[in-house]
């Protein structure tokens, strides 16, 4: 791989991780329970385990989230 | 099957499987180490260390890509199916581990980024390890039932499938790196006998499943033979197949059919028994009423039905699925 295509994927990578913690975090924190109501009153060890998860495929979780959202 | 999610459901069977996985791993470690520092002189603790622990690795993997066609092949190791995942996880933190300490040995304290280095590196064996890592750290992060509930069951098979595109990356990872550097065979041969057992194991367990895999004939009103009522013994089911699985239970003098894919992890429901009249799936123990595939409240699971209907002695299924979860009247003995 080049230097320059390399310094662009870890870019691009550090932006979508980016978002990923700013998206990630706060729904694990209190919006997960719209998304999956089983988890509304699980314990902060799985909100733990789940969250690397929600950082990388935030863009799932933020898509249910909207679905959950309109059929509510 | 929960109704509010736990991070991890630990039973005494968990325990000591993992206990088995991490007094493993470190007898393994220390192992390798102690001969390796006895038997080379000019290594390094950190290559001994790098390699130590992509071999327990790529071992571990190797033990995981087994358990599932083992399992087809024979009942006794069914228990090592049930807490895989905990392996699997395990696997990838090994694995991280290695990558994290050869990415220090060879690309930190320069002037250049780690993982520019590691990117822009020779022969690119280590983009290859890295691919893999990015597979193997998504199926990790993703192995709570939370993620198969909201991937949905086939996004999440999807993705868990990618172990096999691992595997391939790293073998790559292995013949484009250590194998070039490596003068003795030995390595060579481990790594191609790894690959013929994994693939001799999964075309043979494939060959022993595709005779059940085979549709049913179909009478001339389209439903399906599956037998004589005897052939059921009571409490269990006879599997037949029409496009999908299908069990047919006997319980308390009557005869239900529902699919034989469990929602929760696709296990073989027909091979469980119905145990207080739910039919349990043998892998984790997910239930269904027999008689409308709905899992008992307060658990929201359910699995398509089928009409069944017994006639001079024999009993007949119509293979077109009701949707998850609904009703059917069962046959009476």
């Amino acid at each position: 791989m080049s230097l320059g295509l390399a310094h662009g994927v870890l870019f691009v990578l550090a932006i979508y991780l980016g978002l990923g913690v700013l998206v990630a975090v706060p729904l694990v924190v209190a919006g997960i329970g719209r998304i999956d109501p089983a988890a509304k009153t699980a314990p902060w060890t799985f909100r733990l385990l789940v969250l690397p998860g929600a950082i990388a495929l935030w863009p799932f979780l933020l898509r249910r989230l909207r679905k959950a959202v309109a059929s509510s | 099957m929960s109704v509010s999610y736990k991070s991890i459901g630990w039973n005494r069977a968990k325990k000591a499987y993992d206990l088995t996985i991490v007094t493993g791993l470190c007898v393994y470690l220390a192992l390798f180490l102690g001969i390796g520092l006895a038997t080379h002189r000019d290594a390094t603790i950190e290559t001994l260390l790098i390699r130590a622990l992509a071999t327990a690795a790529l071992l571990m993997l190797h033990v995981i890509l087994s358990i599932g066609p083992l399992a087809r092949l024979h009942p006794r190791f069914l228990p090592l199916l049930y807490n895989r995942r905990h392996l699997s996880v395990t696997m990838f933190v090994v694995a991280l581990a290695h990558a994290l300490v050869a990415l220090v040995q060879f690309h930190a304290l320069g002037n250049v980024n780690p993982l520019v280095g590691l990117l822009t590196s020779g022969t690119g064996f280590q983009t290859f390890g890295l691919a893999a890592l990015v597979i193997l750290f998504l199926m990790a992060a993703t192995s709570h039932d939370f993620w198969l509930a909201n991937l949905s069951p086939r996004v999440w098979k999807m993705l868990h499938m990618g172990v096999y595109l691992a595997y391939a990356l790293i073998v790559l990872h292995v013949a484009l790196g250590a194998l070039q550097a490596e003068a003795h065979p030995v390595l060579a041969i481990m790594t191609a006998v790894g690959m013929v057992w994994l693939l001799g194991l999964h075309v043979v367990a494939a060959m022993r499943e595709r005779p059940q895999d085979r549709d049913a004939a179909r009478e001339r009103d389209g439903w399906i033979d599956v037998g004589p009522v005897d052939a059921i013994p009571d409490g269990s089911a006879r599997i037949v197949c029409a496009g999908e699985r299908i069990a047919v239970f006997r319980y308390d003098g009557k005869l239900s059919a529902v699919s034989n894919v469990c929602r929760h992890q696709g296990g073989p429901l027909g091979e469980g028994r119905v145990i207080d009249g739910c039919v349990t799936c043998p892998w984790h123990g997910y239930q269904y009423l027999p008689g409308n595939g709905r899992s008992p409240a307060p658990f929201t699971e359910k699995v398509e039905t089928f009409d069944v209907r017994v006639l001079r002695g024999r009993v007949y299924v119509n293979p077109d699925a009701h949707a998850p979860g609904t009703p059917v009247e069962p046959a009476h003995v």
